[in-house]
């Protein structure tokens, strides 16, 4: 069996097992079930760690029913196309499922949720996500993906919160998922073609007003995805009230994989068009992402439900991940494919360490949680080191891929985005150390309470237990550790920059594709020094304990110091901003389409 | 002036699904509003896959070279179709329960998760 045919199996096999689950799970029982979907987990994440092994540096393409171009080169049929940075997203998808459903060994204890199966299609969908090379498959898969997403959103549907939370989520997404289809339609109107490449070709340097309204509307949606300011209103929603294996899943890889879309679609076919212009784009990419790190961050910082603090970090580091990709460089993309994988594993670990807290404490405000968590010194060391991880610190694998955009970003002299990024970390990462703190230790002030930290989140498990189960914690764990362990992958920075080119480079994606020319393995480059982020990332955990511990005894500190405390209240204006009204996201929705249309006519049409 | 009219009513009926969903008082409403919104993407891929002349492309009983309509963007609509079903299946039975739990379909009264 050669490689290629594989590719299918990843998206099959979870798919047919999750089949078999929703009928018979009531015959199987819950246990067997659970130890089914277990171990199709497991074996997902042996195949896409095979997969990637295959694709290294060397992209692939599997031909479904064999429709492989014959004739001049033109595409009928409908492919995977998968290279390094596909291929390590679904190894994280798969990755983050397994620990997911291991978390989720001592919740839920009735089997008439689905939890199970919705858990393998949504794995499922994200492996095809990132494999497909097909433009209206990636569509399919994206729908696929938000449905399950949405239904694993709701499943506590006995509670008002997360019914909003999901009908928030849905909603939002789904006009998102409407524009993508009209940009697709477009596209297809102009090219007679599906497959990213043969677009990409057929539309050559092309940049009239079809082709970008096509680039508008299409990346407009997967931002909604990726929750980039001002489409992120849902998620903060959405993760408040789900079911902590499940807030893994979307913070840990299916914002992620809005971003990655993003920039499949610009690189597959729309750069040629672009290319005039990628300065103009660039800026606009850069300054949204700004304003994302910066409004995500902020908002962490006045969160005291822990999801909802989370879920907000994540808004902040999308911004991050999007001027990863916003750079249009190489080196920027590898940064990005780093960070998304070692981002998405901390973030995972944390929020499965919130799922424990939620099971031993049955409570997740931090205002009502001050000093519970005494005697849990285990768990408390997972939320350090987690905190440590999103300040980017060594020895956390988050630091290479920050490094990389930051030097990206000075080649291109934007000297100033390494300092946005360090904000959103030191706030980030202060934001959870100012939890732990209280939390575990017991320190300073009790946390000033806000609305949304009232919310009654109903504990997952059924009784109250005096120890963490093996299940809960060795998951969060291994994931928290393995943020370090990926910094330990020799010649990590290099190979994920030639995976970036290979990615950014359309003509031989095209060839690859369809004329079956295997690109030559780009050369490795020397990685550049990393003292001076090492040194930028060391000061930020620095300033960040020192936030924690300001805003924590703000009382007995006066003077300057003060305003930890009024960061911590946050702003007024920004948190009435996120009203929980579906109308009011979707008016956002809109407002940020047209105000970046309008960019787009301003700045990418001269 | 007609080759432009599909993508204008289009267009149209986009903005006024956008338009309906973000002044909804109901949440039932507001979801057949995204069903509105959703039409458009129908008008828009029919308008794309429509030849004037054309036939349908069964290639059986026709002879080669008759000019027939568009057979992909079909099944795009229809798998426009499936996936977007099932969304809206799934939102209006949370309007359902949401209604039973919260004895409101008002997103004004429902908000329990801001700032």
């Amino acid at each position: 069996m050669t490689a290629t045919t594989m590719f299918p199996l990843p998206i099959a096999i979870p798919l047919a097992v999750a089949a078999f689950i929703a009928l018979s799970g009531k015959l199987l029982g819950r246990r067997f079930s659970d130890a089914l979907a277990i171990a199709t987990a497991a074996a997902n994440l042996w195949m896409t760690i095979s997969i990637l092994r295959a694709t290294w540096l060397q992209p692939q393409t599997y031909w479904f029913g064999n429709w492989w171009p014959r004739a001049h080169d033109v595409a009928l049929g409908i492919c995977f196309t998968v290279d390094s940075v596909g291929a390590s997203l679904a190894v994280l998808a798969s990755l983050l499922t397994t620990a997911g459903l291991l978390f989720s060994w001592e919740i839920f204890e009735d089997t008439e949720n689905h939890f199970q199966p919705l858990m393998l299609i949504f794995m499922a969908a994200m492996c095809g996500f990132s494999y497909t090379g097909d433009l209206f498959n990636l569509f399919v898969f994206f729908g696929l993906m938000s449905v399950a997403a949405f239904a694993l959103c709701g499943l506590k549907t006995l509670e008002p919160a997360p019914l909003q939370g999901a009908y928030n989520f849905g909603l939002v997404n789904t006009v998102g998922a409407f524009m993508i289809v009209m940009g697709i339609g477009l596209l297809y109107a102009r090219t007679g073609a599906l497959n990213f490449a043969q677009v990409g070709r057929s539309l050559g340097s092309s940049s009239d007003a079809l082709v970008l309204l096509a680039f508008l509307l299409i990346s407009v949606g997967y931002m909604v995805k990726a929750a980039i300011v001002p489409f992120h209103f849902w998620l903060a929603d959405a993760h408040a009230v789900s079911p902590s294996p499940v807030c893994v899943l979307f913070s840990g890889v299916m914002v992620e994989l809005g971003i990655y879309a993003v920039a499949r679609v610009y690189w597959t076919m729309f750069q040629g068009g672009l290319a005039a212009h990628t300065r103009e784009l660039r800026a606009i990419l850069l300054v949204m992402a700004a304003i994302t790190a910066i409004v995500g961050a902020l908002m962490c910082y006045a969160e005291h439900h822990l999801k909802r603090l989370l879920a907000f970090s994540t808004i902040a580091h999308a911004g991050l991940m999007l001027a990863g990709v916003g750079l249009l460089a190489p080196k920027a993309l590898g940064g990005f494919s780093l960070y998304v994988l070692s981002h998405g594993v901390v973030k995972g670990g944390l929020f499965l360490c919130a799922g424990i807290v939620l099971h031993r404490l049955r409570k997740i405000g931090e205002d009502h949680l001050h000093g519970e968590g005494k005697g849990m010194w285990w768990t408390a060391g997972l939320f350090l080191l987690g905190a440590w991880g999103l300040a980017g610190a060594p020895p956390f694998g988050t630091l290479l891929g920050e490094s990389m955009i930051s030097d990206s970003a000075k080649e291109f002299h934007q000297a100033w985005l390494p300092y946005i990024f360090m904000f959103a970390e030191i706030v980030t990462a202060g934001a959870v150390f100012r939890a732990t703190f209280r939390i575990f230790f017991g320190w300073g002030e009790p946390a000033p309470t806000d609305r949304s930290s009232q919310i009654e989140e109903k504990p997952e498990t059924d009784e109250e237990e005096e120890n963490v189960p093996a299940v809960m914690f060795v998951p969060a764990a291994v994931l928290i550790l393995l943020g370090i362990a990926l910094s330990a992958v020799p010649n990590l920075r290099s190979t994920a920059e030639a995976g970036a080119q290979l990615f950014t480079n359309q003509f031989t994606y095209a060839q690859a594709v369809l004329q079956n020319v295997e690109p030559a393995a780009p050369a490795l480059t020397a990685p550049e020094p990393l003292t001076s982020s090492i040194v930028r990332s060391c000061i930020a955990l620095a300033l960040a304990l020192l936030l924690a511990l300001g805003s924590l005894f703000h009382k007995r500190i006066g003077g300057w110091l003060k305003f930890t405390h009024g960061l911590e209240l946050g702003n007024p204006i920004l948190r009435k901003v996120h009203s929980g009204h579906p109308g009011d996201y979707v008016a956002w929705l809109s407002f940020g389409t047209a105000l970046l249309g309008g960019m787009f006519v301003w700045f990418l049409r001269r | 002036m007609l080759n432009y009219l599909t993508y204008i009513v289009a267009a149209w009926i986009f903005l006024w699904g956008l338009y309906g969903i973000v002044t909804s008082k109901n949440l039932v409403h507001q979801v057949v509003c995204a069903a509105v919104l959703q039409t458009s993407t129908y008008v828009l891929l029919l308008g794309i896959g429509f030849k004037v002349g054309g036939t349908a492309p069964i290639f059986a009983d026709i002879p080669v070279g008759t000019s027939v309509v568009d057979p992909l963007v079909q099944a795009l609509m229809l798998t426009d179709i499936v996936v977007e079903a099932t969304v809206m299946a799934l939102l209006l039975s949370m309007v359902v329960k949401s209604n039973e739990v919260a004895g409101t379909v008002d997103p004004e009264e429902l908000r329990v998760l801001t700032g």
